[in-house]
């Protein structure tokens, strides 16, 4: 995984062929897994977070509670 | 980097925009206190949350198509060839300009030796991007489901305002050689085009519950605390400084950039690479914020709310030309968008029964919209840009910027690329029943339920004795 294992060797090699080792992340070369892995967390969210709120309002909803009713909710800290 | 001097210019344009991105933040900050302050008690929590989630939402968009779109469209497509690729199609190669150096599996794209610039490059314009959805949360406080803003979020954050950036806050984009489009802080490209997308959006929302009365009188639904609001219209104005810098190329030599053999020119610029001064564009901002507080505190007789709204919206006016304005110009143009905004937010209220909660699309929308018309006359003739001739430009010139071209870009910003897709996307979420909470919530609260949970927690806390 590590893509650097030794700092000197490789600024070396960097300074002797200028853009070929700038990567330092671990597990170079696998940006495109990476990237879809951002994808599903992303999609995987939206859906799971959908419906949480979805649930929430629904029950909410079926409690019609007056416009009032939020007032005996505050509290004094 | 092996020239001292060459790593000096680097490591301070990277430290730059670094601190721009840190001074921008503040403008995040600042929307989340004025939304809450602006919003009901009972929707307070619910408020700040729709408002803090965008920022997850456009990052992880920004990066994965967010900035390729900026890189990828600047000739429309189909619209005007671009000086690197000489072609009209998108711009899909490599190298500087072209948008490979965006494609969110390139190494550019994380921690990489090669490149100092391309990560404060990408934050800049991310935060650039949670600005203009956070324009739109708060005209739709208290009645949109955090889902579906998460969706227009996305939508104008990562897709409208990118594409809009390529096509007019380019160097190479199209609006520049057609129309002569000229917009260097960002009125249209930022402001028009949220406050448009925010106005399609608000049609179909439609208003708060009382709102309006049954004969269609709106009623004044103010802000409950003064003083969140008024600390974050301060913020938002602390965040704008950064943004202005952010709007600037630091350091760059124009001389062998415009193809000038032998001349050496190391200035500021903007993002269209024409030269401008940090220093210059300072006064200009601070003139403009004065002519917006001047006339805001005047038309609105003195109400807080709108005074202090004004001074953003009379910075907003200026920006499309406060690289080159003079002081008094851009406080004179200030004073106009602050009238305009003013006028046709009541106007627009009255006549189509829109609730815009917090005055955005008159703020950023209306003032943005004026902003780039009156700057396509006090800027008319200047070049667009300094690419007009030279070898990178084989094609015709660019246009100056004119009048008309830039009546036609506030079209394209606030109506093409805002107010429709804006209004399509709500009509499909409004369609699906995913737009707007239900109307028993709406009155309840959307923090009922977290305020109930509280009050029992309290109660259960009080009655133990040990």
């Amino acid at each position: 995984m590590a893509t650097v294992n030794n700092w000197i060797d490789h600024l070396t090699a960097a300074s002797k062929a200028d853009g070929v080792a700038g990567k330092i992340y671990p597990g170079a070369g696998s940006e495109g897994i990476l990237v879809i892995i951002l994808v599903i967390i992303w999609i995987g969210w939206t859906v799971i977070s959908s419906r949480q709120e979805s649930d929430k309002l629904e029950k909410l909803a079926r409690r019609r509670p007056s416009s009032n009713a939020w007032k005996s909710n505050i509290t004094d800290g | 980097m092996t020239s001292q001097l060459d790593a000096l210019q680097t490591i301070f344009t990277e430290f730059y925009y670094w601190t721009t991105v840190v001074l921008m933040f503040l403008i995040h900050v600042g929307f989340c206190m004025y939304e809450v302050g602006a919003s009901r008690y009972k929707h307070h929590q619910h408020t700040l949350m729709k408002n803090t989630m965008l920022i997850p939402l456009v990052t992880v968009t920004w990066f994965l198509f967010g900035w390729w779109i900026y890189w990828a469209f600047p000739t429309g497509p189909g619209l005007a060839p671009s000086i690197m690729t000489e072609s009209t199609g998108l711009v899909l190669g490599g190298g500087f300009g072209g948008n490979d150096l965006a494609n969110p599996t390139n190494e550019l794209m994380a921690v990489t030796l090669n490149d100092h610039i391309m990560g404060v490059f990408w934050a800049a314009f991310l935060l650039f991007s949670w600005t203009a959805a956070s324009i739109v949360s708060g005209a739709v406080i208290e009645r949109i489901t955090t889902f579906a803003f998460g969706i227009l979020a996305i939508a104008i954050g990562s897709v409208f305002w990118s594409i809009d950036a390529s096509w007019g806050w380019h160097f190479d984009g199209w609006m520049l050689k057609l129309l002569g489009y000229h917009d260097a802080y960002a009125s249209g490209v930022i402001h028009a085009v949220a406050g448009g997308f925010a106005l399609g959006v608000l049609v179909v929302l439609g208003p708060r519950i009382g709102k309006f009365s049954s004969s269609g009188e709106p009623r004044n639904i103010g802000p409950r605390n003064p003083w969140l609001v008024t600390v974050g219209l301060f913020l938002i104005y602390t965040g704008f400084w950064g943004f202005y810098a952010a709007c600037n190329v630091p350091i760059y030599d124009l001389g062998p950039e415009y193809g000038m053999e032998g001349v050496t020119f190391f200035t500021a610029t903007n993002i269209y690479l024409t030269p401008t001064t940090l220093s210059g564009i300072t006064m200009n901002f601070l003139m403009s914020l004065s002519g917006g507080l001047l006339a805001g505190y005047v038309i609105s007789k003195g109400d807080p709310f709108w005074t202090y709204s004004s001074g953003l919206a009379g910075i907003i006016c200026a920006s499309a030309g406060n690289d080159l304005y003079h002081p008094i110009q851009s406080l004179i143009i200030g004073m106009i968008g602050v009238v305009i905004a003013y006028k046709m937010h009541y106007w627009v209220e009255r006549k189509f029964k829109i609730d815009d909660a917090v005055g955005a699309v008159a703020v950023h929308g209306y003032a943005g919209f004026a902003g780039l018309v009156i700057c396509g006359f006090v800027l008319n003739g200047y070049p667009s840009s300094g690419y007009g001739v030279g070898e990178m430009w084989d094609g015709s010139t660019y246009a100056a910027i004119n009048p008309l071209g830039m009546f036609v870009g506030a079209i394209v910003m606030f109506f093409v690329l805002g107010m429709i897709p804006g209004w399509i996307i709500a009509k499909v979420l409004n369609g699906m029943g995913k737009l707007r909470i239900p109307r028993e919530v709406e009155l309840a609260g959307l923090d009922y339920q977290i305020m109930e949970e509280a009050k029992e927690d309290e109660k259960t806390v009080a009655s133990s004795s040990s």
